[in-house]
């Protein structure tokens, strides 16, 4: 990707706030919600 | 994207709120066929006046499907264009032209089916033929769409000719891929009904190309769905964060899904016509692969929406792993309202693959359960963030507010709006299971086990149907409470603005060549044998029928 801002960063205050383990559990929740529908409607079609 | 916003001139606001009085005369009409739909379904009521089903249904579907959205989107777009480009006055000028365009073509198209002449249901499948005017005010409304993609493509490129080497405001540049995805598709339907359809109504030709149309019209299909639910993603990328007083997640992500979803919502339409005879299977597995590509910027949707909100709770100071949560403003309508609508589109979302998917279509092919997909997809997904643009767009362009009370009377709505949306949506879907169909006034299919089993979802469907309606009822007071009445006053345009520390987008994004290049060639490689093949091997046209429905 792009290069990098040559500017010196300043130290910032905020770099411990920017954890996204909340976000990455939540992705791969909305990724099992769609893999187990997706198999149950599986498991519905062959049943029929 | 940190440009200061540009001020709407009141010449302008008058144009954007053109086009927010044609969604909101549209939604009581369709919302008010939506009711008697349910009503008459329920098996206790029928229609006075001898009106048949199918022409309210075409009525429902084509001013709610085709024509509500298409005016607030054009609408808003134009609105965003305005905010970050600007608009000159000659191009005003032909704005107007599109929106009077569409509107003859739409008072055209709604007559001819309220008279009775045009009952085909908003897919006018052949060999159901309308009366002409039907198809021509079609046609008048792709064309004024058209012009507006225009004047939308001039306005960015005039800005980019005065702001050499800057990339393009991100809101503007979400605008013209959706503006470019439209054009390319509905080539297709504009081809199908100019080519095919008039001259076969006008009786200039006997019969018509059945398989052609229904591929025609599947090509522009698909990528409809995703012209309306692009505008909800523009909201939930560059809106939504400024709503909850955090700032863009990522400027190159958004723009990179934005790509995506141009290039994987085009050769895709094969999967509506998985039941198709006269397709050949591998292509049509070939499209359901494409089809399936578009679960990658989806999940990117999502992971930026879910950072968006962890990142602005954390500066706030939450710390626990879902903290920031709880903190969302949940009392603002213009969050709430849209909040619902993404979480509407998981189950939506995950209901979507199960059509996709070959072997379940077949379990959910043209049974109810697809029209309680699309309301869940459409009428709640887009319609809830449609709201939500409302409540703040609206009062931005009459130079009112917001007030509290209409706030707390939108959360209402939108509390409305979920409940009678669960009831009949739920309904909708079980009994698609059941295999009970859509598109069907009621009936006891000369009676059986399997159809004993249906009404009471039927039923459950007039509940929930009559719910949404007085939630329709309230949406439409709160329109016009915020155009005529609320106290006068300035009403933010939020838009969000990048981290102070974002990595620069990479030029490459803005390679329109490269985009439009990869989309064209990949429409080619789907369709091209396929659609050879159709016209090759196609059985003898078909004459036109105007039974059972039709004119
Ligand atoms: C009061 C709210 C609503 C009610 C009660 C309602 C009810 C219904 C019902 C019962 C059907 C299916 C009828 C059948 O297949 O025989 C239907 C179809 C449909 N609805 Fe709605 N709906 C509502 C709102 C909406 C909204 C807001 C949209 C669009 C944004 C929408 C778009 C559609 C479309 C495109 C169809 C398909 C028509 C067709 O199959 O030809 N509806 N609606
Ligand atoms: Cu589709």
């Amino acid at each position: 990707m792009g290069k990098r801002n040559t500017v010196q960063h300043q130290p910032n205050p905020h770099e411990s706030t920017h954890s996204l383990k909340g976000t990455f559990i939540a992705v791969m929740l909305l990724g099992v919600f769609i893999l187990v529908s997706w198999f149950g409607f599986y498991a519905l079609f062959l049943s029929r | 994207m940190t440009k200061v916003q540009l001020p709407l001139s009141k010449k302008e606001s008058r144009l954007y709120m053109a086009f927010m009085w044609v969604t909101y005369i549209s939604l009581l009409i369709g919302g008010l066929m939506g009711l008697l739909q349910t009503l008459v379904r329920s098996g206790k009521y029928t229609l006075p006046f001898n009106i048949d089903y199918y022409t309210i249904l075409t009525v429902h579907g084509v001013i709610l499907g085709l024509v509500l959205t298409t005016f607030f989107i054009i609408g808003f777009q134009f609105s965003l264009m305005g905010k970050t480009v600007g608009i000159s006055d000659k191009q005003l000028k032909v704005a107007w032209l599109s929106f009077w365009v569409m509107l003859i073509g739409t008072i055209m198209a709604a007559v001819t089916i309220l008279v009775g002449e045009a009952s085909v249901l908003y897919t006018f499948y052949a060999p159901l033929r309308a009366h002409p005017a039907f198809y021509i005010g079609l046609a008048l409304v792709i064309i004024g769409s058209w012009i507006a993609a225009f004047v939308n493509f001039r306005q960015l490129y005039v800005w980019k000719k005065a702001h050499k080497g800057e990339k393009s405001p991100l809101p503007a540049f979400m605008v013209i891929i959706n503006m470019l995805m439209w054009f390319i598709a509905t080539i297709g339907v504009a081809t199908s009904v100019l080519v095919l359809f008039i001259p076969w109504s006008l009786g200039y030709a006997e019969t018509i190309n059945v398989l052609l149309s229904r591929t025609l019209f599947w090509y522009f299909g698909h990528p409809l769905v995703y012209f309306w639910l692009l505008p909800a993603y523009m909201a939930w990328y560059v809106v939504i964060p400024k709503i909850i007083g955090g700032k863009l997640f990522s400027d190159a992500l958004a723009r990179m899904a934005f790509i995506l979803l141009l290039m994987f919502s085009i050769p895709v339409g094969f999967h509506h016509q998985l039941t198709e005879p006269g397709i050949d299977p591998t292509w049509k597995f070939i499209q359901v692969v494409l089809t399936f590509m578009v679960v990658i910027p989806s999940l990117m949707t999502a992971f930026s929406i879910f950072a968006t909100f962890e990142t602005t709770g954390r500066r706030k100071g939450f710390k626990s792993l879902f903290g920031w949560f709880k903190k969302l403003p949940w009392k603002d309508v213009r969050f709430l309202a849209p909040f619902i609508g993404m979480a509407a589109f998981i189950p939506g979302g995950a209901g979507g693959i199960v059509n996709a998917s070959h072997q379940m279509n077949a379990l959910v092919h043209n049974t109810i359960w697809i029209t309680g997909h699309f309301h869940l997809t459409a009428a709640t997904t887009v319609i809830l963030t449609f709201f939500g643009i409302t409540y703040w767009l609206v009062p931005h362009l009459t130079g009112r507010r917001l007030t509290p009370r209409l706030n707390k009377l939108g959360i209402i709505q939108t509390f409305i709006w979920t409940f009678g949306m669960t009831i009949m949506s739920g309904s909708m879907h079980i009994q698609g299971l059941l295999g009970g169909p859509r598109r069907s006034s009621f009936s006891e299919y000369a009676g059986g086990e399997q159809v004993a089993t249906w009404i009471n979802y039927q039923i459950a469907q007039a509940v929930g149907g009559t719910i949404l309606f007085i939630g329709i009822l309230l949406m439409v007071y709160i329109f016009i409470q915020l155009t005529f009445f609320a106290p006068r006053g300035v009403q933010e345009y939020p838009i969000a603005v990048e981290e102070d520390d974002a990595e620069p987008t990479p030029k490459i994004l803005e390679n329109w060549y490269l985009w439009i290049g990869i989309t064209i060639a990949l429409i080619l490689f789907a369709y091209t044998i396929p659609v050879i093949d159709i016209l090759k091997h196609s059985p003898p046209g078909s004459l036109p029928f105007d039974w059972p429905i039709g004119r």
